[in-house]
């Protein structure tokens, strides 16, 4: 197996599991960003998708202004392609972690990047809820937290999950990306590792090892999603 | 007179949409005494649905007062707007229920989560809530489909969990909204007998919006008319039933204009002189006297019944009948005061009215 290994894969033996360059610390790396930025971007996309159904014209919180705020913001950064905003927001990720580079400074823009394209599916899949229902439970005497959790985000639960399952996919993209300010990870490992290095054997496994990330991301959101559904379909 | 629970006074609804203004509702006022079942009637997009949406303020009105249980709502009579403060309101809104068309229930719930959902700000605890929540799908019939989703529930059944859901504050008030318009017509006598059933066992007043006439006659004790945003004739069922003013109210009960329909088929003869088509409206007790024999016996009236029809308003039968009466005027006019004296309406045709061309 190991023999099979060296002879078709070198590159791939070379770099090792453990150490500088290993696979180990690449996937633990890509698990990382996309955790933690999910967590983090995931909270301030949500925010924001909430904000934007309660203050949009017919929302029950209905204001003008605040929609305006939550709105511009998210079409701001949302126009910013990923790669420029690693650059563009550096001196804040400097004042944040304390350095600009490193896996732990890739959270910053990483965040940033998905929370405004997270914020608009939250957007849509709230929507999706019948504004009847909404007026059913103002008609109960409901209040507004009791409106924003058990009507928005339990009725629009599978819908959540489905927006945030497809949200993940484009993060592990993105931290593909987050390697340009030394932040490891599999796309790292791609591109650093094998593209550049002409070990196409190095790419070819990274590659494999993102899809198979990807992979397990969709299955489980798709089963997630089918069982969280009482809906008619 | 009983005292009144609803007080809809001079109410206007204005929608301002893009540049232009919409006035769904126009000095509107409305008044609901307890117990009563109101029904309110009118085709779609008359105001009917904005109007009762003011009740609970789910509409804010534009001006006009909002009272309710002795609580005032909404008021705005010269400029000045005075709205209950919204932590109050929401306490108020427990005492009023609502259903809708499309039952509005929490999908993602079952159908006992979706009444104990409306007793989420009660003083009970859980069990307690629980246990009232099982209670009211009981009281609605359905208590076997307790933890089933609203989506493997038939419509009918969907709307008793709605109901349920609606009481489970115990209101006062209870408003319809086309509650009844989305389902079939034994699911719809159904639910409109389980209304009339908890209006008579709670004592719960009833708002009733419909374009079903059919509805209303079956359980409202009062109706208004809605058209374009205003109530174009209000009374009791009966009244409206039996003396139908305006044209839209004559189209809604159908009955006269359904007969005229009926009658305007058939090429009807030239009517004589010393001949008249009159409709006579007969109710409760009435209906069962020999009015034509004694007619003809004591006035020397003949009547000739070209038409009839009863239906049930309520729980009283009222009849209608097309007669050709046929006396000398002095006979006629003495056997109508006779009619009139025993409690028929009676309105002459004309005979315009009937023709075919």
């Amino acid at each position: 197996m190991i023999e099979f290994f060296a002879k078709y894969f070198p590159n791939v033996v070379y770099q090792g599991w453990t150490g500088d360059g290993g696979w180990l610390p690449a996937i633990g790396e890509t698990i990382y960003m996309t955790f933690w930025s999910a967590l983090f971007g995931g909270i301030l996309g949500l925010i924001f998708g909430i904000g934007l159904v309660l203050t949009d014209s017919n929302g029950i919180l209905s204001n003008r202004t605040a929609f305006n705020f939550f709105d511009k913001i998210v079409s701001f950064f949302r126009a910013i392609p990923f790669i420029i905003l690693l650059a563009f927001i550096a001196p804040v990720t400097q004042k944040i972690v304390g350095t600009q580079i490193g896996t732990t400074a890739a959270l910053v823009p990483l965040s940033l990047g998905v929370f405004p394209f997270y914020a608009r599916q939250v957007q849509v899949a709230l929507e999706s809820v019948d504004r009847g229902i909404v007026e059913a439970a103002q008609s109960l005497g409901a209040t507004y937290t009791d409106i924003i959790f058990e009507v928005y985000l339990k009725e629009s639960r599978s819908e959540l999950v489905r927006v945030t399952t497809v949200t993940l996919i484009s993060l592990i993209g993105l931290t593909a990306m987050a390697g340009a300010i030394g932040a490891g990870g599999l796309g790292n490992m791609a591109i650093a590792y094998g593209y550049n290095r002409f070990a196409t054997d190095t790419t070819m496994v990274a590659t494999l090892l993102v899809l198979i990330f990807v992979l397990l991301v969709q299955v489980t959101g798709d089963f997630l999603a089918r069982i969280l559904n009482h809906r008619k379909k | 007179m009983a005292e009144n629970i609803i007080e809809l006074d001079n109410i206007d609804v204005t929608f301002q949409q893009k540049k232009r203004k919409i006035e769904a509702v126009k000095d509107v006022s409305l008044h609901v005494e307890k117990g009563d079942i109101y029904g309110v009637v009118g085709y779609s997009g008359a105001g009917k649905s904005t109007l009762v949406r003011v009740v609970n303020l789910l509409q804010k009105p534009s001006a006009g007062r909002v009272k309710v249980n002795g609580d005032v709502f909404y008021e705005n009579l010269n400029g000045k707007e005075t709205v209950i403060d919204s932590k109050k309101l929401r306490e108020k809104r427990r005492k009023i229920g609502m259903i809708f068309q499309r039952f509005n229930l929490l999908n993602e719930q079952t159908a006992v989560e979706n009444v104990e959902f409306a007793l989420k700000h009660s003083n009970l605890k859980e069990k307690e809530i629980t246990e009232k929540a099982l209670k009211l799908l009981e009281l609605v019939g359905l208590s076997e489909r307790a933890k089933s989703y609203p989506a493997q529930l038939s419509g009918g059944e969907q709307q008793r969990v709605a109901i349920a859901r609606a009481l489970a504050n115990d209101p006062e008030i209870l408003i319809s909204d086309e509650a009844t318009s989305a389902l079939d017509p034994k699911n719809t006598i159904q639910i409109l007998d389980l209304l009339k059933d908890l209006n008579a066992r709670l004592g719960v007043t009833i708002i009733l919006i419909t374009h079903e006439m059919d509805a209303v006659k079956r359980v409202a004790n009062r109706v208004a008319v809605m058209e374009q945003g205003q109530i174009i004739e209000k009374g009791t069922l009966h009244e409206i039933f039996t003396q139908p003013k305006q044209q839209l109210t004559k189209e809604f009960v159908g009955g006269s204009l359904e007969a005229i329909a009926t009658l305007k088929t058939y090429h009807l003869a030239k009517l004589q002189e010393n001949e008249k088509i009159m409709q006579l409206i007969f109710t409760g007790a009435t209906i069962s006297e020999p009015i034509t024999i004694k007619l003809y016996r004591d006035f020397n009236v003949e009547a000739n019944i070209i038409y009839s029809n009863i239906e049930v308003l309520g729980a009283t039968p009222v009849g209608t009948l097309f007669v050709i009466i046929k006396g000398i005027e002095k006979d006629r006019q003495a056997a109508i005061a006779f009619l009139k004296e025993k409690g028929i309406v009676v309105h002459q045709i004309g005979e315009e009215e009937l023709s075919n061309d």
